[in-house]
């Protein structure tokens, strides 16, 4: 991925939200108008789009702690070969994701919470997920590969041993 | 953008009772669903259906909501189908292994074809 990553870079976009609950499907659909010229395949955009939410909502309710004054930050970037959504909240310390990995069968039995599905969900639906941060940032970078004939989620199917449904 | 708050209707069919879902799943959805189900279950059905064609957003809260109902529709021992769900939220029922416990079907033709008799 090091060769990826220095390659020429063009913004696409710099957009924000205030963090209000429910904001983030504005930022999926904001996310989504960006990177329409790139001709993503469906399937990968509604990929896409759900991983921009779910990054986009936890960086508003753990990062910014819904507070509407401190905006999330939304920047859009792409290479010949990737699509980069860095989403960046005024959080300090760790980015709070939910570490542990979710057990449809735990949270069933109420062995775990029926939550804590958001890292999950963003690490199944984009190539690369990478966080950072520093003492008043926290900013999640999703990545897509945009030079791979097969979509996102028949890759993960074949690594899994699934097939499409 | 504004929010699609979610509204939800009961319908009784002979095989089951039929959630008629519009709007969004998101945190803001917890009473609705959770009253419309309360609703559904006074007839105890065997199968209480979720219709999702009219649900255009599910978010990871969502999905908790929807654990949650799962989890009450076992503790009772009836079955939970749901129809009408778009192809990305079919993905993402099977990702969570929902698909494994939740009987998805296309639309509710089939879902009704498969329910048991009340």
């Amino acid at each position: 991925m090091t060769a990826r990553r220095n390659e020429a870079y063009r913004t696409l976009a710099e957009l924000s939200v205030p963090s209000e609950p429910g904001n983030e499907r504005l930022a999926m659909e904001e996310v989504a108008g960006t990177v329409e010229g790139l001709g993503l395949p469906e399937r990968t955009l509604e990929r896409l789009k759900t991983a921009v939410a779910e990054a986009t909502m936890n960086a508003m309710e753990h990062g910014n702690h819904y507070r509407e004054e401190a905006p999330v930050f939304i920047e859009v970037s792409a290479s010949e070969a990737e699509l980069s959504v860095k989403i960046t909240d005024e959080g300090s310390g760790p980015p709070a994701f939910t570490q542990e990995t979710p057990d449809l069968e735990a949270k069933l039995e109420g062995m775990q919470t029926p939550r804590g599905w958001g890292l999950f969900l963003i690490k199944s639906m984009v190539d690369e997920m990478n966080v950072t941060g520093d003492e008043g940032h926290h900013t999640v970078e999703l990545i897509l590969h945009l030079d791979d004939k097969t979509s996102t989620s028949e890759r993960k199917e074949a690594s899994d041993g699934r097939t499409a449904p | 953008m504004a929010v699609r708050h979610l509204e939800v209707e009961v319908r009784r069919e002979p095989k089951g009772a039929v959630l008629d879902l519009r709007g969004e799943i998101n945190g803001f959805a917890q009473q609705a669903l959770d009253a419309a189900y309360a609703e559904a279950e006074e007839g105890d059905p065997e199968t209480i259906l979720l219709n999702f064609e009219e649900v255009d957003y599910i978010n990871s809260t969502g999905i908790a909501l929807i654990v949650g109902l799962l989890a009450r529709a076992r503790a009772s021992k009836r079955s939970l189908s749901a129809y009408g769900l778009s192809d990305h939220y079919v993905e993402i029922f099977n990702i969570t292994r929902l698909s494994d416990f939740v009987s998805v079907f296309p639309d509710e033709k089939s879902a009704l074809s498969e329910a048991k008799p009340a």
